[in-house]
């Protein structure tokens, strides 16, 4: 406690010096947490939108997965009733959603284009996915229906001159090899925010998939789970309970959420690194002018008998308490800043290959803060008793005759 | 059988240079010195003599060429720097010229250091303390930092601080040197005073006749050389 007092002492005998460094590690570390924070925010927005389009499983047959299918469905499930029925059984199970993936061409008698397709059970889609998709006209999918319905892409809709209401025919090749076609009525036109997927997406309910495609069979089953976090437990149990089936995690389907977490990984650790590098120099550079004045005081306390490694650790403790200082002001920063977005919402612009902007969040992560503090402190503490030790090592008439 | 304690510190024979480029100058030469406890030594000389670099050794602050140094009869050659930087903690203490004192230290913590360096517990620390204060007349300063006070009362923390530890043998160098010469007397005095009270052995490096003359025995160096 008397070393604590001690180096708090130093550390205000040049106010201005170590308000300067407390600063600047305090900016530092203010900086890392709200890069931090803003990539967490968008791998736990990317996990979530990931999770809520595929599902946090997917099961399939192992070649559903590892495969190009020669004809349509030739890998889908035939019991998928029996196996949505299973699977609803677990308690952490809260929906489970067959889809038929499939693609043709789509025509409004003038012209065709291609289409990727996906059956789906609307009403329980929607209710459990959410407003995972931006209506732009019309409405979306209802269970149900009598007409076969589709919704289209707004890049599609706006190719084919479609809107609520038009008719258009669906082309695709069946199970058996033969060509179907199937008169459908556009129900809605959405945007996913994708131009690209927009140029080509249909969602149809699966009865209409089913039909054009002359099969019972569904492609895959999405189980969607209480809570992110029970997705790999749950992965074990339905894999362990349906040897025959693969059963992959949402991770395995979100190339873009690995795609961007492994850049922004990069990214933002880098930037981390030259913050803390920064502020490293800075702590160094602070100690480094502190215990060149006071060489001369460190050769008297060497000479009343202070060990080396007392005067290293009280040093250390120097650089803790601006490093420490500085680390906790950043944190109350970081924290007041992601809190400020909330009251007043800052809306960034479209990422790469989206029209829709999304409001900048910071998460504020406890173990993230803490990590951070904790290791800006143990930076301060290295630099400081590196730049210490030469000095404390130094002979004490050297050091006594110091000027 | 000889019965009598061994010299506090003793040197024989101890040789001592230091090279200034590709000069090398001699500071000691072959000089022997036996310190007894209790004893008032002061040591003379003009500037370049070797007072200084005699304190040094005599304070384990630095090494000798060659020749013996023993402490309490022991021999420091062999100690590594954690011995003697060790035996400094526990027999020794200084008083420098300038003080020396750690301005962000009040005075009856810059007293209490090398007490709490050494491990001495807690309530122990407060009474030797308090008992040091008491006894150089610093006692109602205790809170005050170094810089609140004149040279002779820094002096007199100083000198409370070397003696707090009860050490063997006190190093002072030039103690008077930046004193008035009525504040010199009063610090002057205090040693002596301090001296026969704890019984600590005193090496007093000073260019000070006056002090000098008040002192049990005073030893002259010359180029090296005790006279």
């Amino acid at each position: 406690m008397k070393w604590l007092k001690f180096a708090v002492s130093n550390t205000l005998r040049n106010r201005r010096r170590s308000l300067v460094t407390v600063v600047i590690a305090a900016l530092g570390t203010a900086a890392i947490l709200l890069a931090g924070g803003f990539a967490l925010y968008t791998y736990e927005s990317l996990a979530q939108g990931a999770a809520r389009s595929s599902g946090h499983l997917i099961v399939g047959l192992p070649e559903q997965f590892s495969k190009d299918e020669d004809t349509p469905l030739q890998y889908g499930l035939d019991q998928h009733a029996e196996l949505k029925a299973a699977l609803l059984a677990d308690p952490d199970v809260r929906q489970v959603l067959p889809r038929v993936a499939f693609s043709g061409l789509i025509s409004n008698g003038d012209k065709s284009t291609i289409m990727l397709a996906t059956g789906v059970e609307p009403d329980s889609e929607f209710a459990v996915k959410g407003p995972f998709v931006n209506m732009r006209a019309g409405a979306v999918l209802e269970s149900g229906s009598k007409n076969a319905e589709v919704m289209l892409g707004e890049g599609l809709a706006s190719s084919l001159k479609a809107t609520p209401g038009s008719s258009l025919t669906l082309l695709a090749t069946t199970t058996d090899g033969a060509l179907n076609a199937l008169d459908v009525t556009v129900k809605g036109v959405f945007s996913s925010g994708v131009p690209e997927i927009d140029k080509r997406s249909v969602y149809t309910d699966i009865a209409t998939a089913q039909k054009l495609l002359n099969t019972p069979r569904v492609s895959t089953l999405s189980v969607f789970l209480r809570r992110m976090e029970l997705t790999d437990p749950t992965q074990a149990r339905v894999a362990a309970a349906n040897p025959k089936l693969q059963v992959q995690t949402w991770r395995d389907q979100a190339f873009y959420y690995q795609a961007v977490r492994s850049l922004y990984d990069r990214i933002f650790g880098a930037l981390g690194l030259i913050i803390a590098v920064i502020v490293v120099f800075v702590v160094a550079n602070a100690m480094a002018m502190t215990i060149v004045e006071r060489t001369r005081e460190i050769g008297t306390l060497r000479a009343l008998g202070t060990l080396p490694r007392q005067l290293m650790g009280s040093l250390a403790l120097e650089g803790m308490v601006l490093g420490g200082v500085g680390a906790l002001v950043g944190a109350v920063v970081a924290v007041s800043v992601a809190l400020l977005l909330y009251v007043v919402p800052v809306q960034m612009p479209p990422p790469p290959g989206s029209t829709v902007g999304y409001a900048l969040n910071i998460t504020i992560d406890p173990l993230m803060i803490l990590t951070t503090v904790l290791a800006m402190v143990a930076l301060a503490m290295l630099a400081s008793a590196w730049i210490a030790r030469r000095t404390v090592h130094m002979p004490v008439v050297q050091a006594l005759a110091h000027t | 059988m000889n019965t009598s304690p061994a010299p506090v510190v003793e040197l024989r024979a101890v040789h001592k240079t230091y090279r200034l480029g590709q000069h090398v100058i001699p500071a000691l030469q072959g000089v022997d010195l036996a310190v007894q406890r209790g004893e008032l030594l002061a040591l003379t000389g003009p500037s370049g003599s070797g007072k200084s670099t005699l304190l040094n050794l005599c304070g384990l602050i630095d090494a000798a060429d060659s020749g013996q140094i023993l402490f309490g009869g022991q021999p420091v050659q062999d100690l590594d720097e954690t011995g003697r930087t060790l035996l400094r903690r526990d027999a020794l203490g200084f008083v420098f010229q300038n003080f020396n004192l750690v301005p962000v230290m009040t005075v009856a913590e810059n007293v209490d250091y090398p007490l709490f360096i050494a491990g001495v517990g807690a309530a122990e620390r407060r009474d030797r303390v308090a008992a040091q204060l008491q006894a150089v007349g610093l006692q109602e300063h205790a809170a005050h930092r170094p810089d609140a006070l004149s040279g002779g009362q820094r002096q007199r923390v100083a000198l409370a601080r070397a003696l707090v530890k009860r050490p063997r043998l006190v190093i002072a160098d030039e103690p008077t040197a930046s004193l008035d010469s009525h504040t010199a007397d009063q610090v002057l005095e205090l040693m002596r005073e301090r001296c026969h009270a704890e019984g600590a052995a005193f090496v007093i490096a000073t260019h000070d006749s006056r002090l000098s003359q008040r002192c049990d025995r005073v030893l002259a160096l010359l180029d090296g050389r005790l006279q």
